[in-house]
């Protein structure tokens, strides 16, 4: 260059991309995201920039994948990457290996943004939560096979409820691929309808070790599970995406175990009191039946047989009564009939007329009243004081 | 799967005591239905009671085979 040597553009843009790519390798750059974009191909572009300053940036798509939070303007980020010179166009840029959110560490960042995605789609709406079983025969829990939570959770329901079935979909709670592990688990015990209920959960840790349950795959997994789910991840601070899309929320596994069934006395007390309730209902309802059928036996009703006879005896007394004077009545009329007729028959007593000279002729048993009944010969005259025979001789004229 | 499965589920035995418990004690029932009542409920809580009388969880694992088909194992702690 000392001897005003010519060069080329190429040749020039060459040189300093030359100087800038070995000289600012591998750095980290502090400043604000604007210009966002994330091109159809999958690369992200988008400008770093501070007050004074602004500096171009990529960042390929090979390295956009193992992002776990989505970058956005404004937002205040630290990178890691190197220097590159574009050639066609004389820019310099900073292409990005890692962006990591300043302040906020990225899977907070990542956790608020999913958080915030599928809570706009309706993910977390409390009408999409189903009811849990009251008493679940059959309980899923996706868990690891040897952590402590498996452990908690068995010995909670044996002490609580242990006349259930706890079918354990053993899975990997953390580190590569425990998410689809534990999604898929979930879509397992669906697809066999094993399970009244499921527990998907695992003891406390970091954020990094919670990771999986605050994963997208997780979470659409619980939102299409047709068996309500329970989460359980954690401690009692520790929220995860899994927990807001679940039907319930547990604070810790062994809170889920506690949760999923109620405690064995307690029905049974229950049980007992309907037992006891059952019982005393029927004997009051049985004594009560009693009393009204003691009732009903002294009632007017009830005794109006009695009654009714009392009074038709009484009825019959009245017409007998009726009937006596009735007839004593009838008597006093016939005896006086009586009287009369005899005074009347005395008059006619044919032993009177006798007594006054008066006789009865009789010829063959026949009294004769007229002349012309008479003919000779023998008869029977009667006085008052007896009979004589005689003989008709002859009629006079 | 046990042999003798009970016709209802521990839930439905449970409800339809209560029922009967509810039913009882509004007293609007004739005698006779009661006494019936009475003994279906008094065989329900016995039902309940014996099972909530089982001592032991069972416990299984849903894993899967080399062919990736889903088996159902007795699980050892």
């Amino acid at each position: 260059m000392s001897d005003n040597k010519i060069v080329s553009v190429s040749e020039l843009t060459r040189q300093i991309k030359g100087v800038l790519e070995l000289g600012f390798a591998n750095l980290w750059v502090q400043g604000e995201i604007s210009n966002f974009k994330l091109h159809t191909s999958g690369h992200l572009y988008f400008t770093l920039k501070d007050e004074q300053a602004q500096i171009s940036a990529v960042m390929w798509r090979s390295r956009v994948a193992q992002l776990r939070f989505r970058p956005a303007d404004g937002m205040k980020v630290m990178v890691r990457g190197n220097i590159t010179v574009y050639e066609p166009r004389g820019n310099y840029q900073i292409d990005c290996a890692h962006i990591q959110p300043l302040g906020k560490g990225d899977l907070q960042i990542a956790f608020e943004q999913l958080k915030q995605k599928l809570f706009n789609e309706g993910l977390f709406d409390d009408n999409n939560k189903k009811p849990l079983p009251e008493f679940p025969q059959k309980i899923g829990i996706v868990t690891s096979p040897t952590g402590a939570a498996i452990r908690d959770m068995i010995a909670v329901i044996s002490r609580r409820f242990p006349s259930v079935e706890i079918i354990l979909v053993p899975v990997k709670v953390q580190g590569l691929g425990a998410a689809e592990e534990i999604a898929q688990a979930i879509r397992d015990i669906n697809d066999r309808s094993l399970v009244d209920v499921i527990i998907i959960g695992r003891g406390g840790g970091s954020l990094e070790d919670l990771w999986a349950f605050n994963e997208e795959v997780v979470a659409r997994a619980v939102y299409h599970s047709k068996t309500p789910v329970i989460s359980a991840v954690g401690h009692e601070v520790d929220f995860s995406i899994s927990d807001f899309v679940a039907d319930l929320r547990a604070p810790t596994p062994s809170a889920a175990a506690e949760l999923v069934v109620k405690d064995k006395n307690e029905v049974v007390e229950l049980i007992r009191n309907f037992c006891y309730t059952m019982t005393s209902t029927m004997n009051n309802s049985i004594d009560s039946y009693k009393q009204t059928i003691a009732h009903l036996t002294q009632s007017y009703s009830f005794n109006k047989p009695h009654d009714l006879l009392r009074q038709r005896s009484q009825h019959v007394d009245d017409l007998h009564r009726r009937l006596e004077q009735n007839l004593t009545h009838q008597y006093v009329l016939l005896r006086q009939q009586v009287t009369s007729l005899d005074s009347r028959i005395k008059t006619l007593d044919p032993t009177l007329v006798l007594k006054r000279g008066y006789v009865i002729v009789r010829q063959s048993n026949r009294i004769v009243s007229k002349r012309k009944d008479a003919s000779n010969g023998a008869v029977e005259i009667e006085f008052h004081d007896g009979s004589i025979d005689a003989e008709i001789t002859g009629k006079r004229k | 799967m046990s042999k003798k499965e009970t016709k209802h589920t521990f839930e439905q035995s449970l409800s339809k005591l209560e029922k009967i418990v509810q039913a009882l004690e509004q007293g609007d029932v004739a005698l006779e239905d009661s006494l019936k009542m009475y003994e279906e409920g008094i065989q329900l809580s016995k039902e309940c009671l014996e099972t909530l009388g089982k001592a032991e969880v069972k416990i299984k694992q849903l894993t899967k085979d080399l062919n990736g088909k889903l088996q159902l194992s007795d699980f050892e702690e």
